[in-house]
Order: C-alpha cells, then sequence, then structure tokens
C-alpha cells in the first residue's frame, strides 16, 4: 500500500493511544500501523495539535488579586 | 501535671504545623486547580467565585484529607461538586442526539472544505478562539471530563474518582464530550473558509 488509501484502522484507538490508555502491546500494534499508513498518521499529527490548543484555551492565568484572596480565606492560627 | 499539659501543648503545635503545611500545599497548587475552574467555568468571574468557594471549603474540612495522597485531585473533588451544586447543570445534555461521525471527521472535513491535505496546514485553519468557544460549548457533564483529562492532565481513574463516576461513564463522557467539540469546531471552522 502506499499509506494515503482509506484507513479506519486506528480511528479506534485513536484517543485512548493519546490518552496513553492502551496495553503496552496494543500500543505497540498502533505505532506500527501509523508507520506505514500516511492517512492514519496524518490524523493523529492533527488529533495531537487539536489537544494542544484545547490545553491552551484554559491557560490565562490566575488573576494576582485571586491569589491573595484565596490565601486570606486561611484559618486564623 | 505538667507533662500532661505539655502534652497537649505540643499536639496543638502539631495540628497547627499540619494544617500551615496543608494550607501552604494547597495554595501551591492554586494555578492548576485554577485551570480547570476555568475550563468548566462560563466566564472568568465565575472560575474566581468557583476558586474562592472551593479553597474556604478546603481549609475548613483539611483534617478530611489524608496526607499522602493527591491533593490536588482533592481539591478537584471539591471544586466539581461546589461546580454541580451552584446548579450549573441546566443545560440540557444533548445525550439523544446522534453523533455518527468518527473521529477522523473533523480533519476530515476540514480538508475537504479547503483543499489542504498538509495536516500542519489543516490544523492552522483553527483558530484558538474557536477551540475555547467551541470548548464553552460542550455541556457541563461532557465538559468537566474534557477539561480534567485535556486540560488537567488526569487520568481515566482519578477523573472518575474526582467527578465520583464510574470510570466507564468517564471514557463515555470523554468520547462524546470531544464529538462534541469536533463538530461545533467543525461548523466554526468551515463556515468561517
Amino acid at each position: 500500500m502506499t499509506g494515503d488509501e482509506l484507513c479506519d484502522w486506528c480511528e479506534e484507538v485513536l484517543q485512548p493511544f493519546l490518552d496513553r490508555d492502551l496495553t503496552d502491546a496494543e500500543r505497540h500494534e498502533a505505532q506500527t500501523h501509523l508507520e506505514n499508513c500516511k492517512y492514519c498518521r496524518k490524523r493523529y499529527h492533527f488529533e495531537e495539535g487539536l489537544r494542544r490548543l484545547v490545553r491552551q484555551a484554559a491557560v490565562e492565568p490566575m488573576a494576582p488579586a485571586l491569589k491573595q484572596r484565596l490565601s486570606a480565606l486561611r484559618l486564623e492560627l | 501535671m505538667s507533662e500532661t499539659s505539655s502534652d497537649g501543648a505540643r499536639r496543638l503545635a502539631e495540628g497547627a504545623r499540619d494544617r500551615v503545611n496543608f494550607e501552604e500545599e494547597a495554595l501551591a497548587l492554586a494555578d492548576q486547580v485554577y485551570r480547570v475552574a476555568r475550563g468548566v467555568s462560563r466566564s472568568k468571574e465565575e472560575a474566581e467565585d468557583l476558586m474562592q468557594e472551593t479553597y474556604a471549603r478546603a481549609f475548613r474540612s483539611w483534617q478530611s484529607y489524608t496526607p499522602g495522597t493527591n491533593l490536588r485531585a482533592w481539591l478537584l473533588r471539591i471544586l466539581t461538586n461546589l461546580n454541580i451544586d451552584r446548579g450549573r447543570r441546566a443545560q440540557r445534555t444533548p445525550d439523544q442526539q446522534p453523533l455518527e461521525e468518527g473521529d477522523y471527521f473533523l480533519y476530515n472535513r476540514i480538508e475537504a472544505a479547503t483543499g489542504e491535505t498538509d495536516e500542519e496546514r489543516v490544523l492552522e485553519r483553527l483558530s484558538q478562539d474557536h477551540v475555547a468557544e467551541a470548548l464553552s460549548a460542550v455541556p457541563h457533564d461532557f465538559r468537566d471530563v474534557v477539561v480534567l483529562v485535556d486540560i488537567g492532565d488526569f487520568s481515566y481513574a482519578d477523573a472518575a474518582q474526582i467527578l465520583d463516576i464510574p470510570i466507564g461513564t468517564v471514557m463515555s463522557r470523554l468520547h462524546r464530550g470531544r464529538r462534541i467539540l469536533k463538530q461545533e469546531l467543525a461548523d466554526m471552522t468551515v463556515d468561517a473558509q
């Protein structure tokens, strides 16, 4: 195969693979497939990029004033 | 007699020290806890309120925390429970809506709409604003799980413990939550071309 044909082989394991929730054997099988299948590989790369964007969707840091307010909530000794 | 009272004083001092340690450890995790708070809230103000309620409750009930266990998970359990209590679940969960597309659906749809065949170029079509907007459109039950796993970097098992739901429910909500996110993103991204 050229590796560019339509393939749904690892669509099923895409999420658990990225979540590191596969057994060693399953992960190895998925990796071997990805090395040979351009169709799935491109989509895995895309999905990894999407994960990064989701992670960055909440990186707006906490306001320093909030940190002070939280600290003020500590119980009196 | 004097020994007994000095024992008592030592115990008091130890208790105070444990509490201060607890408070400092909890505050050191505030940035990480905030990321999840922000992810599950609609606005910055809502996230800040939720943080204050969470920390007030944590400081009051510090003795129910078992030292050596996962403090971040313990704090987030308080946070997600408060979030449920505050009635932020009014949105109906679209469990009945069919979501038949597979995981490659978003990529396939952008590729088809733009003609881009390089995955980096396809990825560039997604905007950070659209991702944040799509995430906030995911109903709470699903969003909580997506936020804990994708933003909080928790395992399925930790997320199950925090939300007090079975691990199978974590997996199904995560699956569904990500599909809804992609559906929203696909609509925004393809419409914007």
